[in-house]
C-alpha cells in the first residue's frame, strides 16, 4: 500500500498534535496524529481522523515542532506517532527519522498494525524505540465484523517486532457486551502467546464515550451509541486477571 | 559581640559575625539534605489537639460569612492588644496572635479611613466613635493620594485602565528580614540603626531625601522598641539572639507578628526562612535537645500561627484579591551562587505541614526550583502538588542571576533580596482595554468618555495591523508615563502616611527600591493583535459611533500553541511597554520592574472591558496572569507552557505568572508516573528560562461538585494565580472562571 502521503515530497496530512501525551509510551510524549485509517472500528473514539484534514505538512515542518519539546524528553520521553494509522505514513516517518536522530529524539508507533508489511513499514518499525500494537480481537470473524480488517496483518506486524527484538506493548480496548468477560481476556492471552508474540506489557483500555460527540459533529452513525463506558473497577479486575494468566503462562 | 558566645555556639564563624549578613550565616552553616522524605514525622497529639481547636475557629468563621469577629473598639498596632492564644499559654508552642483571640480582626485605618469604615460595615460591624475621632484630624494615605491625583489619573482609574492600585489600601509586598531578630537579637539591630542615623546626619548638606530617611530611621527605631515590648507581653525577651531552635522560630515569628499587627498591606510574606531555621534545629538535634518529632512539631506550630493571620478587607478589595489571602509566601530550596543546593530537612518539614495539618492556601509555599535540586526533593514536591494543589514553583536558576541566592518571594511572583530590596507595589494596567481605546481615539468603549488624548480615526474597513499596532504603541507610551507618575504619587503618600516602620527596620538602611508595574489582559491583547494581523477583523459600531464589537473573518494563530507568529507579538508588546515605563523616573530612585500577573482581578478587568478583536465578548473574564485564554491552547499542556516560556524575564522582573491545571489521568497512569512526569515537566519548562508555574492536579468535575455543594470538600485548596485559595471562599463568578479554565486532559 503506498500510503496517503505521496512518494515524491512526503507530505503528511496531520489531524492534530498533543504536546503532552503522558499515557502512550514512556516518559512525556509529543503525539503526532495522522489522518487516514484502513479500519472502521465500531468503537473508534477518533472518527475525526478517518478522513483528510487538509493540513498537509512536510517532515521538516513536523520536526521543527517536535524539537521544541526536547527539554521535556528526559526519562525516556519522545515522539509518539499515532492517528489514524501512522504506518500509512511510513515514508514520512522514515524521512523524519534522521532529523529526530540528529537531536537524539526517539519515537514510538501507536498502531493498529493493519497495514501491509512493506519495506517502508519494516524500516519504520526497525527505527522505532517501541511499538504499541492494538490487538483488537483474537478471532478473525469478530475482527472483520467490528473493524472491517484482516486479523492476519497486525499479527504479522507483531511477529516482525518479535523477530527483530523490538520493544512491543500490546493493547486491547475492552467494550461492554463485546469482549468484557474473563473468558474473552483468557482468549486474548492464549492468542498472543500461541502466536509467539514477545511483548513487555499487555494493557487493557476501557471503552469510553468521550468521543461520541465527534460522531455527531461529523454526522457519522455511531454503532455503539447505546453502549456504556467500561467502569474503571471492571477494567482493573480484567487487567489483574490478564496479568495472572500471562504470568502463569510464562511459568 | 562577646555576649553572643552561647547563642552562636558551634556555628561556623564568618563575616556574618561582625555585621548583619544572614546570607553568609546560612551558607556557612546549613546542612544540605539529599535524602528522601522517610525521616518525616506525623503530627503529635499536641498538634492534633491544637488543630482541632483551629478547625473549630475556621468553621465558625465560615459560618459567619468569612469574618469571625472584628475589634472595632481600637486601632490595631503592635501593642494594642493583650496576649492571645489558640488553646492556652501552655499548649501553644509558638505564641502570638494579632489580637487577643484567634481570627479576630483588627481595624487598621492608616491606608484609608473610608475603606476601613466600609470594611466594618460589610460584615455587620460599626467602627467605634473613638477610632473615627482619632482619624478626624489625621490624613490617611488614601486622602493624600487623592489630593495629589490629576484629573487624568482619576479618569484612567475610573475607566479601568489603571485599576486595583494601592491608593485605598496598604501596598504590602515588603518582606522584613525576620531572621535578623533570631540571629542578632533586637538590641544589636537597634544599635545598628542608631549608628546609621547618626552617620547620615553627619552629611554636609541634608537634602530632601536625607531628611526623609532620617525620619524613616527614627520611626523604625521607635517600632523596634515596640517589638521588644510585644515579645515581653508573651513573656520573652528578644533583646538578645536566639539560643536554640525554639527561640529562633519564636523570635522570627515575633518579627512577622509585629509586622502584620502594624500593617495590613496586600501581601505580607515571611520570606526565605526554612533553611535558616534548619541550622538551629540541626544544632539542637546534635545536642540531643530536640527529636525529629519535636522539630516537626515546632514547624507545624509556626505554620498553624501563619494560617491564622487575618486582615479586615472591603468587598472591592476582595474583588481584586479573592479568597481572603494574606500571601504569607514562604520560599524554600534554591541553589547557592556557588552551585550547591539549599534543600535542608526543614524544606521537607515545611512541605510536610500540608500532610500533618491538611492542605491549605497559607502559607503560600513557593519552591525555588532548580535543575540542581536533588531528585528526591523534586519528587517529594511533585507528590505534594499532586496530593494537595497547594504549592507553586519559581525558577531559581533564572532569578538567582538577578537576585543572588538570598532572595525571597513576596506575594505571588515578586522576587526581592532579603533585607536589601523593597518594592513599591503597583497593581496593573489593562492592555486589552487600552487597545480598544486606541481604536476609539482615546474614548472609553463602555462609558464613551474621552480618557486618553484623541488619536487617529479608524474607519469601517478591515483593521490594518501596522496602523493599529503603531497607534496602540502611541497610546501605550502615553499610558506608561501616566502610570509611573500615578505610582509616584501613591508611594510618596504611602511613605508619608502609612510607612512600614517595623518591616523597613528589618532592611538595610541603604535599601534598594523596586517599583513594580503590572499588566492584565495580556493574552487577550496578543490574540487580538494576531486576529487583526492574520484574519480579517471588521469593526462594528454602536449608536454612539464607538467601536464596541468586531466581525472576525478567517482564522488566526492563538497564543498558547507555541506558535511564533503570535507568541512573538506578545514578546514584542511587553518589551516595548517595559522600555516605555523606564523612560519616566520612579519615586525615590526606584528601579522599574514589570509583572504579568492578575491575581484574581482578571475577572474584574474583564467585566470592565468591552468586546475585543480576538472574539472575546464584552464583560467576559480575561485569562489570569500570562496564561493563554481558556480553551485556545489546542496543542496541549507543553505547547501552552512553551508559549509562556518565550516571554523575557529580563523585562518582567516582577514575575510572569502561569497557572496550570491538569487532570490526574492525563498526568500519568499511576502515582509514580505522575510524579516523574511532573518533575520532568517542571525541569523542561524552567530549562527554557520560564519563570513561574502554579500546578493543580485535579478534575474539573470535582470543582463543579464543590461549587454546587461546598460541604463536600470543605478544605479544597486550589492554586489560582500566584497563590492558593480555599475554593469555597471564592465568589460564584470567580469559581466559574476557575472552572472555565483549560484543564489539560487525557486524549
Amino acid at each position: 500500500m503506498p500510503g496517503l502521503s505521496t512518494m515524491q515530497c512526503n507530505m503528511a496530512d496531520i489531524h492534530s498534535f498533543e504536546s503532552f501525551a503522558a499515557v502512550d509510551g514512556e516518559g512525556i510524549r509529543y503525539a503526532v496524529f495522522f489522518t487516514g485509517c484502513p479500519l472502521r472500528c465500531a468503537y473508534c473514539h477518533n472518527p475525526d481522523t478517518w478522513h483528510r484534514s487538509g493540513n498537509e505538512m512536510t517532515a521538516e515542518e513536523v520536526f521543527n515542532k517536535i524539537r521544541r519539546y526536547k527539554p521535556y524528553f528526559r526519562n525516556g520521553g519522545g515522539v509518539t506517532f499515532s492517528g489514524g494509522e501512522p504506518l500509512l505514513n511510513s515514508d514520512f516517518i522514515n524521512e523524519i527519522y534522521p532529523l529526530l536522530q540528529s537531536e537524539g529524539i526517539g519515537y514510538c508507533i501507536d498502531t493498529s498494525g493493519s497495514v501491509e508489511l512493506t519495506d517502508s513499514v519494516r524500516h519504520s518499525v526497525d527505527n522505532a524505540d517501541m511499538v504499541i500494537l492494538d490487538i483488537k480481537f483474537h478471532d478473525a470473524g469478530k475482527y472483520k465484523k467490528y473493524t472491517g480488517g484482516d486479523i492476519e496483518k497486525p499479527l504479522a506486524l507483531g511477529r516482525y517486532c518479535t523477530e527483530k527484538g523490538r520493544r512491543l506493548v500490546l493493547r486491547t480496548v475492552i467494550v461492554p457486551g463485546i469482549n468484557d468477560t474473563e473468558e474473552d481476556v483468557g482468549e486474548y492471552a492464549r492468542y498472543v502467546t500461541e502466536n509467539g508474540l514477545k511483548f513487555e506489557k499487555y494493557e487493557l483500555l476501557a471503552f469510553h464515550t468521550m468521543g461520541f460527540f465527534k460522531y455527531e459533529n461529523l454526522s457519522i452513525e455511531n454503532p455503539l451509541v447505546h453502549t456504556p463506558a467500561l467502569e474503571a473497577k471492571k477494567l482493573n479486575e480484567l487487567q489483574t486477571y490478564l496479568n495472572e494468566i500471562l504470568k502463569s503462562q510464562e511459568g | 559581640m562577646n555576649d553572643n558566645r552561647t547563642a552562636w555556639r558551634s556555628f561556623n564563624k564568618g563575616v556574618w559575625c561582625d555585621d548583619i549578613n544572614v546570607s553568609n550565616f546560612i551558607k556557612m552553616n546549613y546542612t544540605a539534605y539529599d535524602g528522601d522524605s522517610t525521616f518525616l514525622e506525623g503530627p503529635t497529639a499536641r498538634t492534633q489537639k491544637e488543630m482541632k481547636r483551629v478547625h473549630e475557629f475556621l468553621i465558625a468563621e465560615n459560618e459567619k460569612g468569612g469574618v469571625l469577629n472584628v475589634d472595632t473598639t481600637k486601632v490595631i498596632t503592635i501593642l494594642s492588644h493583650p496576649a492571645g492564644y489558640v488553646v492556652d499559654k501552655d499548649t501553644d508552642i509558638i505564641v502570638g496572635l494579632q489580637t487577643d483571640e484567634p481570627l479576630k480582626r483588627g481595624v487598621s485605618p492608616f491606608a484609608g479611613i473610608r475603606s476601613s469604615v466600609q470594611a466594618c460595615n460589610a460584615y455587620g460591624y460599626e467602627m467605634s466613635d473613638k477610632i473615627k475621632d482619632e482619624f478626624t484630624y489625621r490624613t490617611t494615605h488614601n486622602t493624600g493620594v487623592f489630593r495629589a491625583y490629576t484629573d487624568t489619573m482619576k479618569k484612567a482609574r475610573h475607566a479601568g485602565i489603571l485599576t486595583g492600585l494601592p491608593d485605598a489600601y496598604a501596598r504590602g509586598r515588603i518582606i522584613g528580614d525576620y531572621r535578623r531578630i533570631a540571629l542578632y537579637g533586637m538590641d544589636f539591630l537597634i544599635e545598628k540603626k542608631k549608628y546609621d542615623k547618626d552617620k547620615l546626619g553627619e552629611k554636609e548638606y541634608l537634602d530632601d531625601e536625607t531628611i526623609h530617611l532620617l525620619e524613616d530611621l527614627a520611626k523604625q527605631i521607635e517600632f523596634m522598641y515596640q517589638l521588644k515590648e510585644l515579645a515581653l507581653l508573651y513573656g520573652y525577651d528578644i533583646s538578645k539572639p536566639a539560643t536554640n531552635a525554639f527561640e529562633a522560630v519564636q523570635w522570627l515569628y515575633f518579627g512577622y507578628l509585629g509586622a502584620v499587627k502594624e500593617q495590613n498591606g496586600a501581601a505580607n510574606s515571611i520570606g526565605r526562612i526554612a533553611e535558616f531555621m534548619d541550622i538551629y534545629i540541626e544544632r539542637d538535634l546534635r545536642e540531643n535537645a530536640l527529636t525529629e518529632q519535636k522539630a516537626q512539631e515546632l514547624i507545624d506550630d509556626l505554620v498553624i500561627k501563619l494560617r491564622l493571620v487575618r486582615h479586615l478587607r472591603t468587598p472591592e478589595y476582595n474583588d481584586l484579591f479573592a479568597g481572603d489571602p494574606v500571601w504569607v509566601t514562604l520560599a524554600v530550596a534554591g541553589v547557592t551562587n556557588e552551585g550547591k543546593h539549599m534543600v535542608s530537612k526543614t524544606s521537607y518539614r515545611v512541605l510536610n505541614t500540608l500532610y500533618n495539618l491538611g492542605s491549605s492556601a497559607e502559607p503560600n509555599i513557593t519552591v525555588l526550583w532548580s535543575e540542581r535540586l536533588p531528585e528526591n526533593f523534586k519528587k517529594f514536591c511533585a507528590k505534594v502538588s499532586i496530593d494537595t494543589d497547594s504549592i507553586q514553583y519559581e525558577n531559581d536558576d533564572l532569578m538567582r542571576r538577578m537576585y543572588g541566592d538570598d532572595y525571597a518571594i513576596a506575594c505571588c511572583v515578586s522576587a526581592m533580596k532579603m533585607g536589601k530590596q523593597m518594592q513599591f507595589f503597583g497593581a496593573r494596567c489593562n492592555l486589552a482595554k487600552i487597545l480598544l481605546m486606541t481604536l476609539n481615539g482615546g474614548k472609553d468603549e463602555i462609558a464613551g468618555d474621552q480618557i486618553a488624548p484623541e488619536g487617529v480615526a479608524f474607519g469601517d474597513e478591515v483593521l490594518d495591523f501596522d496602523k493599529v499596532y503603531t497607534e496602540y504603541k502611541n497610546y501605550l507610551k502615553w499610558l506608561a508615563k501616566l502610570y509611573v507618575n500615578t505610582m509616584n504619587i501613591i508611594h510618596f503618600m504611602h511613605d508619608k502616611y502609612a510607612y512600614e516602620r517595623l518591616m523597613m527596620s528589618l532592611h538595610d538602611t541603604d535599601v534598594e527600591r523596586l517599583m513594580a508595574f503590572g499588566v492584565s489582559g495580556f493574552s487577550v491583547a496578543v490574540d487580538s493583535l494576531s486576529a487583526i494581523k492574520y484574519a480579517k477583523v471588521y469593526p462594528v459600531r454602536d449608536e454612539r459611533g464607538l467601536i464596541t464589537d468586531f466581525e472576525i473573518k478567517g482564522s488566526f494563530p492563538k497564543y498558547g500553541n507555541d506558535d511564533d507568529r503570535v507568541d512573538l507579538i506578545g514578546k514584542d508588546l511587553i518589551e516595548y511597554f517595559y522600555r516605555e515605563l523606564c523612560k519616566t523616573p520612579a519615586y525615590r530612585g526606584a528601579k522599574h520592574t514589570l509583572s504579568i500577573l492578575t491575581i484574581t482581578s482578571n475577572v474584574m478587568y474583564g467585566r470592565k472591558t468591552g468586546s475585543t478583536p480576538d472574539g472575546r465578548k464584552a464583560g467576559e473574564p480575561f485569562a489570569p496572569g500570562a496564561n493563554p485564554m481558556h480553551g485556545r491552547d489546542a496543542e496541549g499542556a507543553l505547547a501552552s507552557l512553551n508559549s509562556v516560556a518565550k516571554l523575557d524575564y529580563a523585562c518582567c522582573r516582577d514575575g510572569i505568572s502561569n497557572t496550570f491545571s491538569i487532570t490526574p489521568d492525563a498526568l500519568g497512569k499511576n502515582e509514580d508516573d505522575r510524579i516523574n512526569h511532573l518533575v520532568t515537566m517542571l525541569d523542561g519548562y524552567f530549562l527554557q528560562d520560564a519563570h513561574h508555574l502554579n500546578v493543580n492536579v485535579l478534575n474539573r468535575e470535582k470543582l463543579v461538585a464543590a461549587m454546587n455543594d461546598p460541604t463536600l470538600y470543605p478544605s479544597l485548596t486550589i492554586r489560582v494565580s500566584g497563590y492558593a485559595v480555599n475554593f469555597n471562599k471564592l465568589t460564584r463568578d470567580k469559581q466559574e472562571e476557575v472552572i472555565a479554565r483549560t484543564f489539560h486532559h487525557a486524549m
